[in-house]
């Protein structure tokens, strides 16, 4: 079990913790989206989703480290696609970074995507890390997503943990075995490795299958759903909803003024 | 490829993502006619595989290195709806449950992936199926071109993505993008031919587009119970 990185904190214990997951789902991803909607020169507005974020995430007891840890995920992408822009666009005068000219055009798209991509990494960090994903599923299910959707997520889940410990456990015979990844042709090691996990997986779903099957599957999961949606949700939903949109108008106030 | 938040406009987003709940929709449709929608289990463990498949790395050039898809495989396997609604699922719990690829952003990660990854790469490869000899090693010749190609057509589409919302200009994205998944791809093409090239023989009652007389192998009867 060296897989315990995947999902080490939902079980935590907080006030973010205990609330309905249907108020995070939908409070956070209103929140998401009047963040990327944001123009980019509201930097007010961007100031004030961080302090939030912060807030929040002093109310989930949430280690900063492991948080931080897992911002970063953006980072490579950041660095692929957006670290480039300021020496490629044009426009929105220019600046002299030693022998490089940077664009204030392309800065300010390099800003936008680093500062958007990374409060929102933070804002679905802070919905997963403080919801077992068992619940986040079941809360999907009572906002009327259909129930074989639902199903597939939370076994998709399931097995996720049970092949990843097979993966590891393969990779570590290989790597005893005095094998480094170095050169292209050495994908046909991993095209094996592939090939037995696929017929591994496979061969235990059919047995899974086999046993729900006998144990009176009939194709629906029955649910005990542990939350109601009282006035703590109400007010987490207000918070993340309104406290934004009021920090965007200001700020755009703040602009034209 | 799994493009974060805040990287595409409104309009992007809105348009890929209705597209993606159309794709997501019609693929759970065709798996209730197919499955008989109890055969979650299966379905669910195949997304999981290509999510653990994704964890190898495997080594590009220069240091860096590129993971697997997937796309292809899945639609060899399963057909092409049920092989994007596997890979829809994956990106879908990476998304939520990892913050791997943005909320927003999902419905673009699905288009180019689940949609233009796997859907679209799967017909490429029934086209040069159809053009080749019928045989084992054009079966598995196309399987290896359609896997190559899956992942520059993605990889083109997120840049096309990335240019019309103007985060990056299409004639720098386009050929960063193709050029180092020229070599993503060559990785991706040649595990997806190792892989079902060892499930034909194996299993190949598993490998759903295969339509020519097996060759041996041997099959476990393990799901006799219905």
């Amino acid at each position: 079990m060296q897989h315990s990185f995947l999902d080490s904190y939902s079980g935590l214990d907080s006030p973010l913790r205990r609330l309905d997951p249907r108020a995070k789902l939908a409070g956070l991803f209103i929140f998401v989206l009047l963040c990327v909607t944001t123009p980019p020169n509201l930097y007010v507005a961007f100031a004030a989703y961080l302090v939030l974020e912060l807030m929040l995430l002093f109310l989930s007891r949430l280690p900063w480290r492991h948080v931080a840890a897992r911002v970063l995920v953006v980072l490579p992408f950041i660095l692929a696609v957006a670290l480039f822009l300021p020496f490629f666009k044009k426009g929105g005068g220019s600046y002299n970074l030693g022998p490089l000219s940077v664009s204030g055009h392309g800065l300010l798209v390099l800003w936008n995507v680093a500062a958007k991509s990374t409060l929102s990494v933070l804002a679905v960090i802070l919905l997963s890390s403080t919801t077992p994903f068992a619940d986040l599923v079941k809360g999907m299910r009572k906002m009327r997503v259909p129930e074989l959707l639902t199903s597939l997520l939370s076994f998709t889940y399931r097995y996720i943990f049970v092949l990843t410990d097979e993966a590891q456990r393969m990779r570590r015979a290989r790597d005893s075995r005095g094998w480094k990844g170095r050169w292209l042709w050495q994908a046909r090691t991993v095209g094996h490795m592939v090939a037995t996990l696929f017929l591994r997986s496979y061969e235990r779903g059919e047995r899974v299958y086999a046993a729900m099957l006998a144990r009176g599957y009939d194709g629906s999961l029955p649910m005990v759903y542990g939350y109601s949606f009282g006035d703590a949700e109400w007010a987490f939903v207000c918070l993340v909803v309104l406290a934004p949109l009021a920090a965007r108008v200001l700020s755009y106030g703040l602009l034209a003024v | 490829m799994h493009i974060p938040d805040g990287f595409l406009n409104a309009g992007t987003s809105a348009v890929t993502g209705a597209v993606s709940v159309g794709a997501v929709g019609y693929g759970l449709y065709r798996a209730r006619k197919e499955l008989d929608e109890k055969r979650v289990p299966l379905l669910a463990l195949c997304a999981a595989f290509v999510f653990a498949a994704q964890m190898l790395n495997f080594p590009v050039a220069g240091g860096t290195s590129g993971h697997f898809l997937g796309g292809v495989l899945a639609a060899v396997l399963l057909g092409p709806w049920l092989g994007s609604l596997v890979i829809a699922l994956v990106l879908l719990v990476q998304a939520l449950g990892f913050a791997d690829g943005g909320v927003t952003a999902l419905g673009a990660n699905v288009f180019n992936m689940a949609l233009v990854g796997t859907v679209l790469s799967y017909f490429v490869f029934a086209g040069f199926k159809a053009l080749l000899p019928r045989n084992r090693a054009s079966f598995l010749g196309a399987v290896a071109a359609a896997s190559w190609l899956s992942v520059m057509l993605a990889s083109g589409a997120c840049a096309v993505e990335l240019a019309v919302s103007g985060t990056s200009p299409l004639g720098v994205a386009l050929p960063a993008m193709l050029g180092v998944h020229a070599i993503i791809g060559i990785g991706e093409a040649l595990i997806t031919t190792a892989v079902v090239a060892v499930v034909l023989q194996v299993r190949p009652d598993l490998v759903g587009s295969w339509d020519l007389a097996s060759s041996g192998g041997y099959a476990l009867e393990t799901t006799g119970v219905s």
